[in-house]
């Protein structure tokens, strides 16, 4: 008996201990991950699900965290399929050569940056120029933008998401943002902040719209036109801030992942996007 | 023989328990170890990209820019030379990635292998311009002039007063908002929960009923259950907008909401903690007290707290450490604007809220992941004076009383 | 004698007041919880279902069930409690039993204060920095459940040194007179009376790792998986995880709304099971104690 129980002490220790020299298991062959942007990652969930259910051999973890995330991951090797709301940068290109590496991106579908303000704001259109302002500081007051005396409460997504990069670099002409722009941990809180804030703006990809909040007609051309983002403005790019999502993976792994791509694109896949409430390609 | 081995049982186990007696002092200087070893990585560094120089033309005679200049002269606030100590020309922005703009993609060649060619054509031509673009595609017989940057210095990264992580083409880590964020937080949470805290324990331990006891005290642990992304969802959807309407404010998401979350979150700590100390009070002591003629309210205050004042302090710190440390919950509902708070009504980002939005993000071993461990430790080290100081104090005064 | 005095009438009124205060505030935090609650409840109870908790997510996390995440949560639980419990309870023997008072009693009672004030986001970051990066664990379950025992050790540490120290001297004192080793004492006497208080550590420390986030952000979670782990290096979902991420990510929040509350529901439905089963066990337990 006592014995026993100095056993099982011993046990549990050796089993610590041997933990440690463990190495990571090898994957599996069939299990693909994916990995990254939050803003594709409802959409990858949905079209892993429902490709799973096809075929029952292919077995799909998806996992966020961010656009940088999946990138960083595809480099290190962690994750075969890397999702990004962005354009692979610059800096990420060079790395990707230096660690020789030929990455393939993969449209498969647009989202449309989509400006929302409260419902009771009578504001709804904005130039290009004067939600840059908003962004980075200039303008503070609805009155200046023709609204009611209100204070603009701006409200950004963290730096983690591609969203935020995609909205710096196209819609602020790379500036930064102003320090006293909230920021959100995911894009439902901001939908959910603009939605109970009455001087709130904030930027959501289209799909994720609710009528709880109002789109912002943006105009490209200093004030002469107003485009609302819809999917049909944004397929025929009259809506200009339509951003790309790719899927990016490693050249010498297409053989494997090419049936979860293949998928994407194909008819079933990109009726999904449209469902999801992104952009279909065709 | 028997005695022998039970003897050499005896030393085994005692060993054994040892051994498990240093696992909490182990962790720590492990904690200590990791933390500070990546998050001192960040001085080591400059702030700008690995790899990344910024240059301008020769004939400009800035020699060395601050990280806060250059991101201005980026953000075009700051749009010509003699605002920083050079010549009176104006400011030309060049980034790596729009050089495709200027040169067609025959000029750069497929590869970019061209690049360095295109960027010494166009430093050289223009005077006021400021180019940022990799050490890699720097020319060999270089034609501009490499601006110095400085490592990013302790004094610099405590007390500057911006932060972006991610700003190009340097970041700028200055983290003095989220510390007085982090610390606006968490004592406008003790300060709320404390007391309240305190009353509970109270009517826990010495007034109420054993009946109503054994319901409370259940329910109020159960406080501790319910995950912080609850009361995030919780603070988000009802304490963010009664404060906005309350106070009459063009945000409900401040400071407040989230000294109100933490605080309620902090409670069952506080409770729990100091009610086990009260009830630890010898009953002789209440005993004696109350045949002394003093009422229960008299010995409650004159004999219960301060006998159990350790426990009760012990209950504050752990709320403390609670406070300062949750994550999820401030996340939700602070607003995480990265200014310096003066009043609790303003938006404020804190330091964990700051490193779980962040990390995914950071790669590791990058500048921003050292500058999150830097976090990581300032965190450590708040917590770890807190707990000292309240160390010493409830140390100082049990030996007055002996 | 018989006729009140103005100070006693004047304390009486003190004490009253002073009373009153302590129940009002009391019940204010209960009130706190049960509108914490009625408003999960209203918000969730709808999607509370067998099949809520026995299928997987599906139609993008808007419908269907939690089951990987509860399986998840159990898993990293169970993972963590059997490193940290044994360690803990030892650690704690060796506090109250063994070491003698001075400064090495000290220095560990400092530590372990030191450790159980170290925000949850820290042990986080170093679970990612030890476990993930430095030992090569990767996203893991191994490293999850160690950086969550690491954080509940406090927990145990602390309620076994509470549970050992109440157990009275005399007890000790005569196992030893019959000549009964320091171990023998412990395990066959003290042990067994400080039992039922120690249970209340490992309860309270479930509680705290079931619902914890930030440690497991970088260490384990994941958003979606497939299919249930099968071995200690694969990743799970986790219910607190689960609920942060689907009630802020997802681009039908409305549609999926019903479903987190329901996730938080069953989180804090777990909490407060365990909470009864750790309260009946306790009474029944110390009833089977005193019979000896």
């Amino acid at each position: 008996m006592r014995v026993n129980y100095l056993v099982y002490i011993l046990i549990s220790f050796l089993t610590f201990v041997s933990c440690k020299g463990r190495i990571k298991e090898e994957k599996d062959d069939k299990i693909i991950t994916i990995k990254g942007s939050d803003t594709v990652l409802p959409l990858a969930q949905m079209e892993a699900e429902n490709l799973m259910k096809k075929n029952k051999e292919i077995s799909i973890s998806v996992i966020g965290g961010g656009s940088g995330v999946g990138i960083t991951a595809l480099l290190e090797g962690t994750t075969e399929i890397a999702m990004a709301s962005r354009d692979l940068k610059k800096k990420e290109k060079l790395k990707f050569r230096e660690a020789n590496m030929d990455v393939e991106e993969t449209l498969i579908a647009f989202d449309a940056v989509t400006i929302i303000v409260n419902p009771a704001n009578k504001v709804s259109n904005l130039t290009e120029k004067q939600i840059e302002q908003i962004y980075t500081g200039e303008i503070k007051n609805w009155k200046d933008l023709g609204g009611e005396d209100l204070v603009i409460v701006p409200y950004s997504r963290e730096s983690s998401s591609g969203t935020y990069d995609y909205f710096k670099e196209k819609m602020m002409d790379d500036k930064n943002y102003t320090s006293d722009v909230l920021s959100m941990s995911a894009t439902g809180a901001i939908v959910q902040s603009v939605s109970q804030t009455k001087g709130a703006i904030g930027y959501i990809g289209l799909a994720y719209m609710t009528p709880s909040v109002k789109k912002i007609a943006v105009s490209f051309d200093e004030g002469k036109t107003f485009v609302l983002p819809t999917v049909k403005t944004a397929k025929d790019n009259t809506y200009s801030k339509s951003r790309p999502l790719y899927l990016m993976y490693e050249k010498g792994n297409s053989k494997k992942v090419n049936k979860v791509i293949e998928y994407f694109l194909s008819v079933e896949g990109q009726k999904i996007v449209a469902n999801i409430g992104y952009v279909p390609l065709k | 023989m028997r005695k022998k081995f039970q003897k050499f049982q005896e030393k085994f186990i005692e060993g054994l328990l040892m051994l498990s007696g240093t696992i909490t002092s182990l962790t720590v200087v492990l904690i200590i170890v990791f933390l500070f070893n990546e998050g001192l990585g960040v001085f080591n560094n400059k702030p700008i990209d690995e790899g990344y120089i910024l240059a301008i033309n020769k004939s400009n005679s800035v020699k060395k820019l601050s990280a806060l200049q250059i991101k201005n002269i980026f953000d075009q606030k700051i749009k010509n030379w003699d605002k920083v100590g050079g010549p009176n020309e104006k400011i030309v922005l060049i980034n790596i990635d729009d050089i495709s703009d200027y040169y067609t993609e025959i000029q750069l060649g497929k590869d970019f292998e061209n690049l360095h060619f295109c960027i010494n054509d166009y430093i050289n031509k223009h005077k006021g311009v400021i180019a940022f673009f990799s050490e890699s595609s720097l020319p060999k017989k270089f034609l501009g002039k490499v601006i110095n940057i400085d490592n990013i210095k302790l004094s610099e990264f405590l007390l500057d007063e911006e932060w972006f992580p991610t700003a190009t083409p340097v970041a700028q880590f200055g983290v003095k908002p989220l510390i007085l964020g982090t610390l606006w937080v968490s004592f406008g949470a003790v300060l709320f929960a404390l007391p309240i805290g305190l009353f509970a324990a109270i009517f826990l331990s010495e007034i109420a009923h054993k009946r109503v006891r054994n319901i409370l005290k259940p329910l109020i642990e159960l406080l501790a259950g319910i995950p912080s992304v609850v009361y995030g969802f919780f603070g988000l959807v009802i304490i963010v907008p009664l404060i906005q309407q309350v106070f009459d404010l063009p945000v409900g998401e401040t400071g407040l909401a989230g000294s109100i979350i933490l605080g309620i979150m902090a409670l069952p700590t506080i409770i729990t903690i100091s009610e086990d100390a009260m009830r630890n009070t010898p009953r002789a002591m209440k005993e004696a007290s109350l045949a002394l003629g003093a009422s229960k309210w008299q010995t409650i205050y004159k004999v219960v707290i301060p006998y159990s004042a350790s426990g009760i302090t012990a209950g504050a710190i752990l709320g403390i450490g609670r406070a300062i440390g949750e994550t999820m919950a401030v996340l939700m509902v602070t607003g995480n604007a990265a200014i310096i708070p003066h009043t609790l009504l303003q938006p404020v980002r804190t330091i964990p809220a700051t490193i779980a939005a962040e990390l995914g993000e950071a790669g590791a071993g990058s500048v921003h992941y050292q500058a999150l461990f830097a976090l990581g430790c300032i965190l450590f080290i708040i917590t770890l004076v807190i707990n000292l100081t309240v160390g010493f104090v409830t140390k100082g005064k049990n030996q007055k009383k002996h | 004698m018989y006729q009140e005095t103005k100070i006693s009438r004047q304390k009486r009124r003190n004490q009253r007041i002073a009373f009153g205060i302590f129940t009002f505030f009391s019940y204010f935090i209960v009130a706190i919880l049960f509108s914490i609650l009625a408003f999960l409840i209203v918000k969730g109870f709808g999607a509370i279902s067998w099949e809520f908790i026995t299928e997987m997510p599906k139609e993008g996390m808007t419908k269907g069930g939690i089951f990987p995440a509860i399986v998840g949560t159990l898993i990293l639980v169970i993972g963590s409690m059997i490193f940290a419990f044994p360690i803990g309870v030892m650690a704690g023997i060796y506090m109250t039993e063994y070491v003698k008072d001075g400064w090495i009693k000290r220095f560990i009672k400092l530590m372990t204060n030191n450790l159980a004030g170290i925000p949850s986001i820290v042990f986080g970051l170093f679970g990612m920095a030890l476990f993930v990066n430095k030992l090569e664990f990767g996203d893991s379950i191994l490293a999850g459940a160690l950086t969550l025992g690491l954080l509940a050790l406090p927990v145990v540490i602390r309620t076994t040194e509470e549970a050992l120290k109440a157990v009275d001297n005399t007890f000790r004192q005569a196992s030893l007179g019959l000549g009964a080793s320091k171990w023998q004492t412990t395990r066959k006497v003290v042990l067994p009376i400080a039992f039922p208080n120690i249970i209340t550590g490992l309860i309270l420390s479930i509680g705290r790792v079931s619902g914890e986030t930030a440690p497991i952000l970088f260490t384990v979670a994941a958003y979606f998986l497939p299919k249930l782990p099968t071995g200690i290096f694969d990743q799970v979902m986790a219910l607190p995880y689960h609920l942060y991420v689907i009630s802020t990510s997802g681009t039908n929040i409305e549609a999926s709304r019903e479903i987190a509350y329901g996730t938080a529901l069953i989180l804090i439905l777990i909490v407060l099971i365990c909470n009864i089963l750790a309260n009946r066990l306790r009474k029944y337990l110390s009833k089977k104690v005193k019979k000896y």
